[in-house]
């Protein structure tokens, strides 16, 4: 619906797309991502291979979006931009009212840093550190520091229901603790935006249902907004809206609130 | 900031901690290039201290002259000819020199009832003792009166008072010279060390009035002629040697028969022409020894850039981590500098501690003197931070360049 919308607008007038993106999404007030005809292409052996072709989608704040596809259908390219870690060939990516497409380096690691959080596959644990040093890691980057940075850790350690962990080393816990301990690095600094790149691709059932509980969890009670990146439907089923990706371009998009109750 | 700088600090400390044996590797490389600079700088400055001291007392201000040696052997028509009395009295009447004593001398047994001894009788005169940085130790010099005497005195080195009077008071005492019979007048305090004495023994020597020497001892042409081997002239000061070396050769030349466009048949040696070679040649000895500190110290630079670069793609997860959460490229610049930097600076500790060990070791043997003053110190350890700012800049910079993407997917 918001995909009708923003379809063929300018470029310019950011803050117009968002009053009316914001006005045709029923929940909640403002979106918290707006992308517009987004594309990227890479070149592969000679042949151009179209990783995004013109995605344009809203979220709005509050939102637990899934995105499935199989490999090579673009979803991670399209984590990636909305990271920040990617810049598109044309098109923007407007994220809770920031602009990340125009970013300078520096504001881009600020942006990164304090508007969003990163859950990935493989945890991505500092091996030598214990669970609280590995939450607060984000913490370090923050500019004016933040003193009371041991405190917020705790805190997000107890929010993910491993408050007494927080001096095992990462080889010390299970999979599933890891990924809460990650999961707890990508709150510690209060995050607009979660983004989960395959969760529990490294996960037994039983753990990535714990997981994903977590997730619907911090969705509900503290109004997160999740994007979660995964090619496993049943995954998907704990998102209130699920959107369905190939050959770059989004095919389906629908929402799923009322069975995830 | 102090605290980021801080955890910056603690941070690398860890990582390096974490490898111990590469980063003790890596630091050997710094430890032996800063223990070299500091101990070539050491030497250098020991040397140069060497050289102060060696131009201390009169040697500075001095001129020496002896007669021509080689052209005399070679050649038929001019043959080798020695210095004499008359011409050391007109240079003693110079201005500007403030002492002027000949020395004449020859190898003659000394002897007593009890022993006898080898020594190098010397035939000099009142200058003689400050001209040579020698003091009087007991009894009385010899004074002009005793070379007009031809007074049979004799003043004694210490090496003779030692061998001769076995350490007893010698002044009084009658001697034998040959056969010639002298009377001890005085001793002469133990020669001062001037650090490039090579081991001869500067205090085995009779001084007796020249005019003696010559009349009882040596004989023949010597006395015709009056014949001195040497002079050595003193200044005033450094500035004046110069004029009193252009007014000893033109009273040399006519004395001698020479006009301004012969070549001399005498030779001058004038201390201040050495002293500017002494310069050289310290200056020269430093370059080489910095230079060679200055290799092994990039050697060391190299290696710490060989493992920051290994490091950097070893964790070039961990920085495509650090980076998606909120890591900027300085942030990242900095923990590897700050590594870098905290190798050359626990080498440069270390390596310090280890130049100063080899010298209180006395490996350099008492030859070679090191001043381990704090200037040098400073110089040593400064040279190793430089190293970890250039050779680890590379590295991390690179790091802090990486793609995040990439980073993140890098196994």
């Amino acid at each position: 619906m918001g995909k009708q919308v923003v379809q063929g607008a300018a470029r310019a007038g950011a803050q117009a797309r968002l009053a009316r993106a914001s006005a045709m999404t029923p929940t909640k007030t403002l979106p918290m991502i707006q992308t517009v005809d987004l594309s990227k292409s890479y070149s592969l052996g000679g042949s151009t291979v179209h990783a995004l072709d013109g995605v344009t989608l809203a979220v709005a704040a509050g939102e637990f979006v899934a995105v499935i596809g199989s490999s090579g259908s673009g979803k991670s390219t399209l984590m990636n931009m909305l990271g920040g870690l990617d810049q598109p060939d044309s098109g923007s990516v407007i994220i809770d009212g920031k602009n990340v497409g125009s970013l300078k380096p520096r504001d881009l690691a600020a942006y990164r840093g304090e508007t969003l959080g990163f859950v990935f596959q493989q945890f991505q644990l500092m091996p030598r550190r214990n669970a609280l040093a590995n939450v607060m890691l984000p913490l370090q980057y923050r500019r004016p520091g933040v003193p009371d940075g041991e405190a917020r850790a705790q805190a997000a350690l107890d929010a993910v229901g491993l408050g007494d962990r927080g001096h095992h080393k990462p080889t010390e816990l299970s999979g599933g603790q890891q990924q809460r301990v990650a999961i707890a690095r990508a709150l510690v600094g209060s995050p607009s935006l979660l983004l989960a790149d395959e969760p529990t691709g490294a996960l037994d059932s039983r753990t990535s249902a714990e997981i994903m509980d977590l997730l619907v969890t911090l969705n509900r009670n503290d109004g997160l907004t999740i994007v979660l990146i995964t090619h496993d439907l049943e995954v998907a089923d704990y998102a209130s809206r699920v959107i369905t990706m190939s050959d770059g371009k989004i095919i389906s998009d629908e929402p799923r609130s009322v069975e995830a109750a | 900031m102090a605290v980021p700088g801080l955890r910056l600090v603690f941070n690398a400390f860890g990582s390096l901690a974490e490898r111990p044996m590469r980063t003790l590797l890596t630091m050997l490389g710094i430890i032996i290039g800063v223990a070299a600079v500091y101990t070539m700088l050491a030497i250098g400055e020991g040397t140069q201290k060497k050289i102060l001291e060696s131009l201390d007392g009169t040697q500075a201000r001095s001129i020496t002259v002896f007669p021509n040696w080689t052209r005399g052997r070679s050649s038929q028509k001019r043959p080798y000819r020695r210095l004499n009395e008359a011409d050391l009295l007109e240079v003693r009447a110079l201005p500007g020199v403030e002492a002027a004593t000949g020395n004449l001398s020859r190898e003659y047994p000394v002897i007593t009832d009890a022993t006898d001894w080898s020594s190098d009788i010397r035939g000099t005169d009142q200058d003689y003792l400050f001209a040579n940085d020698f003091e009087l130790e007991a009894g009385r010099d010899i004074t002009e009166t005793d070379l007009a005497r031809k007074e049979t005195f004799a003043v004694l080195g210490q090496t003779v008072v030692k061998n001769v009077f076995g350490g007893q008071y010698p002044v009084g005492a009658k001697i034998k010279i040959s056969n010639v019979p002298f009377t001890v007048i005085g001793t002469v305090a133990k020669a001062p060390e001037t650090g490039w004495s090579n081991g001869r023994d500067r205090d085995n020597f009779v001084l007796v009035p020249r005019s003696t020497l010559r009349d009882r001892l040596v004989g023949g042409d010597y006395l015709v002629r009056n014949h001195v081997n040497q002079y050595r002239i003193i200044g005033e000061n450094q500035k004046v040697l110069d004029r009193i070396e252009e007014d000893l050769d033109a009273i040399l030349r006519r004395s001698r028969g020479l006009s301004a466009a012969d070549a001399p048949d005498f030779r001058v040696l004038n201390f201040s022409a050495n002293r500017q070679q002494y310069a050289e040649t310290q200056r020269t000895l430093s370059l080489l020894l910095a230079t060679m500190g200055i290799v092994s110290l990039v050697v060391g630079g190299v290696g710490v850039m060989n493992i920051m670069l290994v490091s950097v793609t070893e964790r070039t997860r961990e920085i495509g981590l650090r980076m998606s959460l909120g890591a900027r490229r300085s942030d990242i610049l900095s923990q590897f500098l700050t590594e870098a930097l905290l190798i050359c600076i626990l080498s440069g500790l270390i390596g310090l501690g280890v130049g100063y060990g080899v010298s209180t070791l006395g490996l350099g043997g008492d030859d070679i003197e090191m001043i381990f003053a704090p200037e040098i110190a400073i110089l040593a350890f400064g040279s190793a931070v430089l190293v970890g700012v250039v050779f680890g800049y590379l590295p991390a910079h690179s790091a802090s360049r990486l793609n995040p993407v990439e980073a993140l997917r890098h196994e």
